[in-house]
């Protein structure tokens, strides 16, 4: 699979933009502020549909207008996918995806595998579990088209729980939390059920990508959550029992406390917690090599090759890490941004990013 | 900003669905630029469908007369019905061919994002009339949308302890839109083999 086109209306720094990047590997060149990130970001919100920088849609939009668009084709197996973002400073997006609206929006995400690196990947191992569960919930979603569609479906149904508790808190409708408890079970037990498929899919890739970009430990997850979730086990009655014992404290808190939203997976070297690790580098390493899984993952399970973007990443990278990443370029076409051309290995079509075009 | 006249109808125009600021510009002008008896005829046809349809009072259809003609059509079973949220959806189930009971409008799905609870529906409506029409069956065609099963089963728990049984279609729907989404064949082979909630 690659990306044929794109072309950007009043993003980020662009009036317009149109980009025609070769298959293999383009090494997009700028000083910063030069727009080369934008570019990445773009075609990774073609993917993703959200900022990779995990910027609120509003900052997409140049300054002083009101509507950006991102559009861009995609040449795969069987034909030709395009894609069309349509974001507005205020209001809700629109997403075309070869001229129709999909049915839900997550559906774009496995027919167009993308994987990003970019610096604050750290945060994946830094910060809180969020990151993480995104980072599981958009592996599923790439890789199977029905768990985009439950993770839409628990969203929305956690937030029509939280939306009743908040306007009626001790006063919320028994009958009317027992519907919203038995949707927010159902999606929620398949939301966790694809993670355990991911995380099953991962578990000998994560171990290997570490070895990949050089590093001796073991690394594996840990997944841990506050309803009783059992991987080998029936888990829909399981969360509607929880969300039940929990329902006085939800009232008092107007909050939805239990569910895969509040599960913790976190990854684990040689037996230690990744996450309190000493020093920023290894941890790099950890959030380096779970990109390399995905990719790996995403390669390995779907008939083409995921489109790679590398955001900035040789200037964090010594030479083995640098290694690790360029072993993952065979076929597939790659995107990568750097300031320094130098910094760069030196493959495929240079690309000079000036702030208002790029050739 | 436009001359008063034009701006009230421009405003008037973004107010509806689909409509957006641009696209009520354009109408405002076109119906301007357009013979008179064209403006006429529109706005002629938009207060006589008001003055002249009201709700059917037993089902919620829109109608002419006090009910409306599935409900007055004496070959329809009475003992089954078929529960959508909105009047568009009932003639996209007629043109199935497969249904012969009589329906009942619900006025949306239950959404507390967006301020629908079973209050602000007509479910108080339905259980009046379990009783009052000796109801054995309901169907509940809502949108194939997450509010949608929330909705069923919500009426599900309203209506088994009453001892009607309570159907939702089956699937194979096209899940997250309309019920208008689907074709005929879809729909008529969904509603022949509805489950029971
Ligand atoms: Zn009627």
């Amino acid at each position: 699979m690659h990306l044929s086109w794109l072309e950007l209306t009043e993003v980020r720094c662009y009036e317009t933009l149109r980009f025609e990047p070769d298959p293999g590997v383009n090494v997009l060149v700028g000083s910063n502020g030069a727009g080369k990130t934008s570019i990445l970001e773009s075609v990774a919100y073609l993917g993703l549909l959200r900022s990779f920088r995990g910027t609120p849609d509003e900052a997409i939009v140049r300054s002083g207008e009101e509507n950006a668009v991102i559009r861009g084709e995609f040449e795969i197996e069987s034909g030709t996918v395009r894609v069309e973002v349509e974001i507005p400073r205020s209001g809700r997006r629109r997403v075309l995806v070869n001229g129709k609206r999909p049915t839900r929006n997550r559906d774009v995400m496995a027919q167009v595998p993308i994987v990003a690196f970019q610096p604050d990947d750290l945060d994946l191992v830094k910060r809180g579990p969020g990151l993480r569960r995104a980072y599981l919930d958009d592996l599923a979603a790439q890789l199977w088209p029905q768990a985009g569609a439950v993770q839409q479906d628990y969203d929305r149904a956690v937030r029509q729980r939280n939306t009743l508790l908040k306007q009626a808190g001790r006063g919320a409708d028994g009958v009317t939390l027992d519907v919203w408890d038995e949707r927010v079970a159902t999606a929620g037990a398949a939301v966790y059920r694809h993670r355990m498929d991911v995380l099953e899919a991962l578990d000998a890739a994560i171990g290997e990508a570490y070895r990949l970009v050089g590093e001796r430990g073991a690394l594996t997850w840990s997944y841990t959550t506050n309803w009783g979730g059992d991987p080998q086990g029936e888990n829909v009655e399981r969360l509607q029992g929880a969300l039940l014992e929990r329902r006085p404290r939800d009232m008092d808190q107007r909050v939805t406390s239990a569910g895969p939203h509040r599960d913790d997976p976190s990854l684990v070297v040689d037996g230690r917690p990744a996450r309190t690790m000493a020093s920023q580098g290894e941890q790099r390493t950890v959030a380096l090599a779970m990109r390399v899984a995905a990719y790996r993952v995403l390669a390995a399970r779907r008939s083409m090759q995921p489109i790679l973007l590398l955001d900035d990443v040789f200037s964090e990278l010594d030479a083995t890490h640098t290694r690790g990443v360029m072993s993952l370029l065979d076929d597939g076409q790659v995107l990568v941004t750097s300031a320094r051309e130098d910094e760069v290995p030196a493959i495929g079509r240079r690309w000079i990013a000036d702030g208002r075009n790029i050739r | 900003m436009f001359e008063p006249p034009v701006q009230r109808l421009v405003d008037e125009l973004a107010r509806l669905p689909g409509i957006g600021r641009k696209s009520a510009q354009r109408l405002a002008f076109h119906l301007l630029n357009a013979e008179e008896t064209d403006a006429v005829r529109l706005a002629d046809a938009i207060t006589s469908m008001r003055r002249e349809v009201r709700l059917c009072t037993r089902c919620f259809n829109v109608t002419a007369e006090e009910e409306c003609s599935i409900c007055r059509d004496l070959r329809r079973d009475t003992s089954i019905v078929c529960v959508v949220e909105r009047a568009q959806d009932i003639p996209v189930i007629e043109k199935t061919g497969e249904f012969s009971g009589r329906y009942h409008v619900l006025g949306g799905a239950i959404s507390p994002i967006e301020g629908i609870g079973p209050d602000q529906l007509r479910a108080r409506e339905l259980l009046d009339r379990i009783d009052a029409e000796n109801i054995t069956e309901v169907i509940v065609a809502a949108n194939p949308t997450l509010e949608g099963d929330a909705t069923a089963m919500f009426l599900a728990r309203m209506l088994k302890p009453l001892g009607v049984k309570v159907t939702r279609l089956a699937s194979g729907l096209p899940v997250g839109g309309d019920l208008d989404y689907a074709d005929e064949i879809t729909l008529g082979r969904a509603l022949s083999g509805r489950k029971e909630l």
